[in-house]
């Protein structure tokens, strides 16, 4: 264990009254790590992740990015550390434009946020930013356009941008090729595959095929529990694994 | 992000030119309205009244008793027409000070009357003291307006203050009742402050005791802690003072609360006023109330009564203080610009005549202006009753005549002291 | 084209704004001086009801502190106007902070609640705290300077104070911190999530809205000469509010309209009728069914019709609690995708 992992997560527990939604998870992620968490409907995914952005209240556990504990931290301190993520269910800024959705992505970690004044940067590293993500994400011909009328799979493009924009150490995507048509989900794959290699990326997959292809490892949640965490080829062949998927169908 | 920014400006621009061209628009119509001021020319009034908002149903009475002067005296005086602009200032000081200039600017009246509210008074006050213009407020009563920010030029005929009329009450209840352990409760501002402080002043001058001065929010719905606290005190009797729509809450909650009959109950003018006492009812719920005013609907004098019918006949109901000062305010002022021979564009000299003029007979009785633009006339302690055809009205029991806003104190040493304020009640003055 | 015709209105409407003085009468003249102290206050109550999505019933109260500061420094103490106008601004600011500390925790109807409460202490405190504010009676006698005595040199002063707001108001809404604001109107959730922090940036929004209400209710109190509980009434504060919806709220140009127009009604047209609340509300309850995004969304979408024709209207929101959203910063319509992109830098502007 010489490497300081990226991400850790020490019996991390959160329940909505009854319901276990997450269950003593533990988990380790080393920097780099392209980690796929997968799991029938209800299996504590997302839940998972807003654990640990701090969208939701841990019930017990503690979180660590780079040995950097995150248990008692506000959302907005935690993003300051390096987190990034998307979300499930699409979460822009409707009625701002792509580049202004990019913009306050991008504008977030820095000091220039608090400008009063001043225009919106029209040069140095945040515009350089906004400008290679528009690039990467290939959005540049809708820069103008509300971010409300761009298109399911634009959006979710979009999504993984502003995710970007402030340069995570920790990236978090929750489902990101979902509602996406089978070319989208394709173009999708690509822009994760040729994410930065030092960059760590978790994330959330339903498609067994996609996840799969991606990850590095991946870890299986089922009733808030991890069920299994493997390599993807034994993964696919796990008998646990495999009867969660049949049973919940 | 902006792709044209300068549209909203563009914008900006068209709109702002519609709106002066509109302003224009009216202003040239405004202009078109005005005269040279020339004798034999009309005489016009500009009269400031709330027709709209909170105050709308006083502004009614106040314009009612006015026109109906007019009406019945007819509109002709020293050969010159009058005219009234009648204004609304929706009882909103802005908008006070806004009508105010638009009729002396715009409309050119010779002379301003009216405003109900003190808020609006005080607010037009500064600026007619900055234009001279002659100006009669018959209603608003802040104590200051004719005290310490008195106006040379302002003049409160028909007026009242709202010391004026507690100062003498509060000496008659100390001493021609038993009552000698007051406590007081009112409305929290400065119309309550000052009216109470009159009471409280005079009542401990000659050897009463105030037991404790409750202040309540002036839009109170629920007196019954108030009441039960008082009560807790066991005073020998109580001057209370609600202003508004929480009046008749107020007259509830004594009932409800048995203290009706148990303790004496002395309320300020307005509470007893026609404006109040017309919603009463059972109008026996406050009848043999006593209360003190300068103004008394069912006070057996001539003059008075002509009026009330007069009013009666008009407008079906009995007539508020409202209605008598504008009422009144007219016959004063016809009577000095009779006497000024009509000219009323000589300003100083017409208020010197208004000043001089003394009227015997009014509604309210015999008035006269003091040194300080302030009339001096009758206080009444007077008695709700309910008259044959089932109405209640305040019937005098004992007069207490040539009442100064100053009462019997020296005024320059009554004006040494703050105005009545909550903090400041006179108890230790003089 | 768009750019000519644009520097040509505000040529025109310069030109009528520095001659005001020679062509409108002195009661007109007034109106306008009010006009653009109420454009003022509304412009700040825009910014957080309009940009930042906060929307507040208890802007009449700050607008009424730096009014009554003002006003007492001026009238009791006999201090100069150089000295009390920035302590009333001082003062505002001070109790923006105070109140927004209390209030940016809390948004929507909470937010509403708290605010109104907060306006209504301020109201409480000038009502019956008689011996500093005089309850009722208010203070009277604050008087201008020699130089500023006339309405023509008060109007300059407040013409130009005018356009230094605004122009300060449009630096800040096409700032960085300006896109936050829109950025908390339209998901403020998302936005913690890319590591801002809502409640600061909510307070400092509440501290220069609060600056900007100072700013007006200083003017205020100089312009009538004259403080009463009326000017920290929430009546005020929903009346703010209303000139900015009847504009437009979340555009600039929208509540200097909403106050003209609501200036405009109230003065003249009350002239001619007692009636003048019911056509101010009629208008209100129109432009609220017909115009939801104001006076100036729907010119915007005339003028937009007119010459270009066939682009389809924006599509209108509404903001939580009934009051009408703005359009996005740029409202209009943009390029269909397919538009050969040009080089990013040269595009915006
Ligand atoms: N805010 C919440 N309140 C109550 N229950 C919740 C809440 N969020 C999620 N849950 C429940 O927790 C469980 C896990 O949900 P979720 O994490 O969304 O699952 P997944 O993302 O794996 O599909 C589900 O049963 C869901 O109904
Ligand atoms: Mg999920």
């Amino acid at each position: 264990m010489a490497a300081v992992p990226a991400l850790q997560l020490e019996e991390v527990t959160r329940s909505f009254g009854r319901l276990q939604a997450v269950d003593g998870v533990s988990l380790r992620v080393e920097a780099g790590e392209r980690r796929a968490i997968i799991g029938p409907n209800g299996a504590g995914k997302t839940t998972l992740f807003n654990l640990i952005t701090g969208e939701l209240p841990l019930t017990r556990g503690r979180i660590f990015l780079f040995a950097q504990e995150l248990t008692h931290l506000p959302v907005e301190a935690r993003i300051a550390q390096g987190l990034g993520r998307t979300y499930q269910v699409t979460n822009l800024f409707p009625q701002l434009t792509v580049e202004q959705n990019l913009l306050l992505a991008a504008l977030g970690l820095t000091r220039t946020k608090f400008r009063m004044l001043a225009g919106l940067p029209r040069s140095g590293p945040v515009r350089e930013q906004v400008e290679r993500l528009l690039a990467e994400v290939r959005l540049e011909y809708a820069r103008q356009r509300p971010a409300r009328e761009l298109s399911h799979g634009e959006q979710r493009q979009l999504e993984v941008a502003m995710a970007l924009a402030s340069r995570p150490r920790v990236l978090l995507l929750d489902e990101p090729a979902a509602g996406l048509s089978a070319a989208e989900r394709v173009m999708m794959g690509s822009l994760i595959r040729a994410l930065p290699r030092d960059l760590t990326v978790v994330f959330i997959e339903h498609d067994m095929d996609l996840a799969l292809g991606l990850a590095d490892r991946v870890t299986c949640l089922h009733y808030g529990q991890i069920i299994a965490e493997d390599t993807p080829d034994r993964i696919r062949t796990n008998a646990q694994v495999q009867r969660v998927y049949l049973g919940v169908g | 992000m902006q792709r044209h920014p300068m549209t909203r400006l563009a914008l900006a621009a068209a709109t702002w030119l519609l709106v002066q061209g509109l302003l224009l628009a009216t202003a040239g119509v405004a202009r078109a309205e005005q005269r040279p001021a020339a004798a034999g020319e009309p005489i016009r009034i500009g009269v400031l009244v709330p027709l709209s908002g909170i105050g709308a149903a006083a502004g009614k009475d106040a314009t009612d008793g006015w026109n109906l002067w007019w009406q019945r005296h007819g509109r002709t005086v020293a050969g010159r027409e009058i005219q009234s602009f009648i204004e609304d200032t929706a009882g909103n000081p802005d908008l006070g000070l806004s009508k105010a200039r638009l009729l002396v600017e715009q409309r050119q009246v010779h002379m301003l009357v009216g405003t109900v509210f003190a808020s609006v008074g005080l607010a037009v006050a500064t600026y007619v003291e900055q234009v001279g213009i002659p100006t009669f407020y018959p209603i608003a009563a802040a104590d200051d307006l004719t005290q310490r920010h008195r106006v040379p030029n302002l003049m409160r005929i028909a007026g009242w203050s709202s010391s004026q009329v507690t100062h003498p009450f509060g000496e008659w209840v100390a001493t021609t009742t038993p009552c000698r352990r007051l406590v007081t409760l009112a409305a929290d501002y400065a119309f309550g402050h000052e009216a109470v402080g009159g009471f409280v002043n005079t009542f401990t001058d000659v050897g009463g005791q105030v037991l404790e001065q409750i202040w309540h929010p002036i839009a109170e719905t629920d007196f019954s802690p108030y009441l039960a606290r008082l009560a807790a005190t066991r005073p020998d009797c109580v001057f209370a003072m609600p202003v508004g729509a929480p009046i008749i809450r107020f007259i509830q909650a004594w009932h409800d609360l048995g203290l009706w009959g148990r303790i004496p109950l002395y309320v300020g003018e307005v509470v007893t006023d026609q404006a109040i006492l017309r919603g009463i009812d059972p109008p026996d719920l406050v009848v043999g109330l006593i209360s003190a005013g300068h103004w008394a609907e069912g006070r057996d004098d001539a003059t008075t009564q002509e009026f009330v019918r007069l009013y009666e006949d008009a407008y079906r109901i009995l007539p508020s203080y409202y209605a008598a000062a504008m009422y009144t305010a007219a016959q004063w002022l016809t009577r000095a610009i009779t006497a000024a021979n009509g000219r009323v564009e000589d300003r100083q000299a017409f208020l010197q005549t208004v000043r001089a003029t003394q009227l015997q007979e009014t509604p309210f009785g015999p008035a006269r202006l003091d040194d300080y633009n302030h009339p001096i006339f009758n206080v009444y302690i007077r008695e709700v009753v309910k008259r044959p055809d089932g109405r209640a009205w305040n019937v005098v029991r004992h007069t207490i005549p040539n009442v100064s806003q100053f009462y019997k104190y020296d005024p320059e040493a009554y004006l040494r002291q703050p105005v009545y304020s909550r903090q400041y009640q006179g108890i230790n003055w003089p | 084209m768009r750019t000519a015709w644009t520097w040509a209105s505000v040529a025109v409407l310069g030109t009528l704004g520095m001659f005001a003085p020679l062509y409108l009468p002195a009661f007109y003249l007034r109106l306008l001086t009010e006009s653009l102290i109420y454009a003022m206050f509304a412009m700040s109550i825009d910014l957080l009801a309009g940009y930042a999505g906060l929307v507040t019933l208890g802007h009449a109260g700050i607008f009424g502190i730096s009014a009554y500061l003002v006003g007492y420094l001026t009238a009791r103490l006999g201090l100069p106007m150089h000295v009390t106008f920035p302590c009333g601004v001082l003062g505002a600011v001070g109790a923006s902070l105070l109140f927004g500390i209390m209030a940016v925790r809390t948004s929507g109807v909470y937010f509403l609640l708290i605010t109104m409460a907060q306006g209504m202490i301020v109201w409480g405190l000038a009502f019956r705290w008689t011996s500093v504010t005089g309850s009722e009676n208010g203070i009277r006698g604050i008087l201008r300077p020699d130089a500023l005595a006339t309405q023509q040199a008060y109007y300059y002063v407040i013409l130009g104070a005018f356009v230094l707001v605004a122009f300060l108001l449009v630096r800040l809404v096409r700032s960085p911190f300006g896109l936050s604001l829109l950025g908390l109107r339209e998901n403020e959730a998302r936005l913690r999530a890319l590591g801002y922090s809502v409640w600061l940036h909510r307070l400092l929004a509440f501290l220069v809205s609060g600056c900007f209400a100072g700013i007006a209710g200083a003017f205020y109190a100089f312009h009538n000469n004259f403080v009463s509980p009326d000017a920290v009434h929430f009546v005020l504060s929903g009346q703010g509010l209303l000139m900015v919806i009847l504009g437009g709220a979340g555009t600039l140009v929208g509540p200097v309209v909403g106050a003209g127009v609501f200036i405009f009604l109230r003065n003249v047209v009350s002239l001619y009728t007692d009636r003048w609340p019911m056509v101010l509300g009629a208008l209100f309850v129109l432009t609220v069914l017909l115009a939801p995004q104001g006076l100036v969304g729907l010119a915007r979408q005339l003028l937009r019709r007119w010459p270009a024709g066939a682009e389809p209207a924006p599509v209108g929101s509404t903001l939580p609690y009934g009051v009408v959203s703005p359009q996005p910063l740029d409202g209009r319509n943009n390029p269909a995708p397919h538009q050969p992109t040009n080089h990013p830098g040269k595009r915006r502007r």
